[in-house]
């Protein structure tokens, strides 16, 4: 429910996996079959003359050695970065507002509402209740629009029929209290706590 | 169904009529509901990526310690650039065949292990649960736990004798009947069947029932 940038992640992890899978196979055949070594040293031999030439060409005029390597450390430096603006897009898109609109009544000013209100009064009506085992709310932004996330972890046993309609209908009665219908998303999981918990008997 | 998210909550007492959008469809309510549901009951990779990340940064941190020691001029750490690159141009020679093998062998599975978590479905055991309001998800655990516990009572046995499997298209209800008590295996497939349709699990599972041969003895 969250923005990470799925296709960006299929595809990444895609190129990844195609490159070491060529690698992987191409050194089983420079193992096994000896032509492919005969053409190996062929083609890798030219693009390693050409990386010497290049290496030759591009010497400091004062002293000695090559600015490439500084181009290449600076390359580096560039897909490491990248690397860590990657992991930084997982599973962000939390927000902290629920509803931020501005008042059609005679005071100016905007009405802004925290995801903390939904939070707690949703946590506060599930809190005694001994068939659950946890309740987790999240406000996420989808497409600009803040939604809830409610995550409850039932004890095992509970029909989650039952108890998607409780929740729904406290769900309703926020937005009673809102006074706006914001996308809810109700998770029925199950977690540690529930799964070596004891099992609800009596309800 | 967009219309009523955005009129409701503008008057003042107006929105509880036009709450309830009446006999919608599975996970109605909102614009992004759709996509609120397909990101819910897909993986989205977040840990293969940054696994895949780390693996790359550390490759890149490697090759950029070398690099900056050979730009400035010093000793290399444990291989120079340009040695290994003319390594890895005479490569069957240089190294036992039976370890480049595994070598190779050892890079290709992980390859494959990306490759294949990146081109396949990633479906995430849930199934959706209709409601009025919300969108509901439901792992496949909670309602395996559900029907095993609506078995176990039809059955009239205890809670380590049954045990149930929820799959996407299949639930499978294995019993084991306490020794010397009949057990009506249609009976208790039918109160599992009433609870599934109870629950309205999307997509519908078909549920099966198996009792073992051998009983329990003192249970």
């Amino acid at each position: 429910m969250n923005n990470t940038p799925r296709v960006l992640n299929r595809i990444l992890i895609g190129l990844l996996g195609i490159t070491l899978l060529a690698i992987g196979v191409l050194l089983v055949l420079l193992a096994t079959v000896p032509a492919v070594g005969v053409w190996w040293h062929e083609w890798a031999g030219g693009i390693l003359n050409f990386w010497l030439d290049l290496f030759e060409r591009t010497q400091f005029p004062s002293r000695q050695g090559s600015w490439l390597w500084l181009v290449i450390c600076f390359v580096l430096v560039v897909v490491l970065g990248l690397m860590v603006a990657w992991i930084a897009q997982q599973g962000k898109g939390r927000t902290s507002l629920l509803v931020a609109e501005e008042d059609p009544g005679d005071a100016p000013g905007n009405v802004s509402i925290g995801h903390g209100v939904a939070e707690q009064t949703l946590r506060a009506a599930l809190a005694d209740r001994p068939d659950l085992a946890g309740v987790t709310v999240a406000a996420y932004e989808i497409k600009g629009e803040p939604s809830l996330r409610i995550r409850v972890e039932p004890r095992q046993g509970v029909a989650p029929h039952a108890l998607a309609a409780e929740v729904s209908s406290l769900v309703e009665a926020l937005d009673a209290v809102i006074g706006k219908r914001t996308p809810v998303l109700i998770h029925i999981g199950s977690g540690a706590r529930s799964r070596f918990g004891r099992a609800e008997r009596v309800r | 169904m967009s219309q009523d998210t955005q009129n409701a909550g503008v008057g003042s007492g107006a929105h509880d009529a036009d709450a309830v959008p009446g006999s919608a469809p599975l996970g109605s309510g909102a614009v992004g509901m759709d996509r609120i549901l397909k990101r819910e009951t897909h993986s989205s990779r977040a840990v293969v990526s940054v696994i895949a990340a780390a693996l790359v940064m550390a490759v890149c941190a490697y090759a950029l310690l070398e690099t900056a020691v050979r730009a400035t001029g010093q000793p290399p750490w444990l291989v120079d650039p340009q040695t290994a690159a003319e390594r890895v141009v005479a490569l069957p020679a240089g190294i036992g065949p039976l370890l480049l093998v595994v070598t190779g062998a050892v890079i290709a599975m992980v390859g494959l292990f990306f490759f294949l978590n990146a081109v396949l479905p990633g479906r995430r055991a849930r199934h959706l649960l209709p409601d009025r309001r919300a969108a509901v998800v439901v792992d496949d655990e909670v309602i395996a736990a559900a029907l095993a516990r609506r078995a176990r009572l039809a059955a009239n046995v205890t809670q380590e004798q049954v045990m149930v499997v929820v799959s996407r298209n299949r639930v499978l209800v294995s019993v084991r009947p306490t020794s010397g008590v009949p057990l009506r295996p249609d009976a208790v497939l039918d109160a599992v069947r009433r609870e599934l349709q109870d629950m309205g699990p999307w997509p519908m599972p078909e549920a099966r029932i198996q009792v073992s041969t051998a009983g329990v003895v003192g249970a």
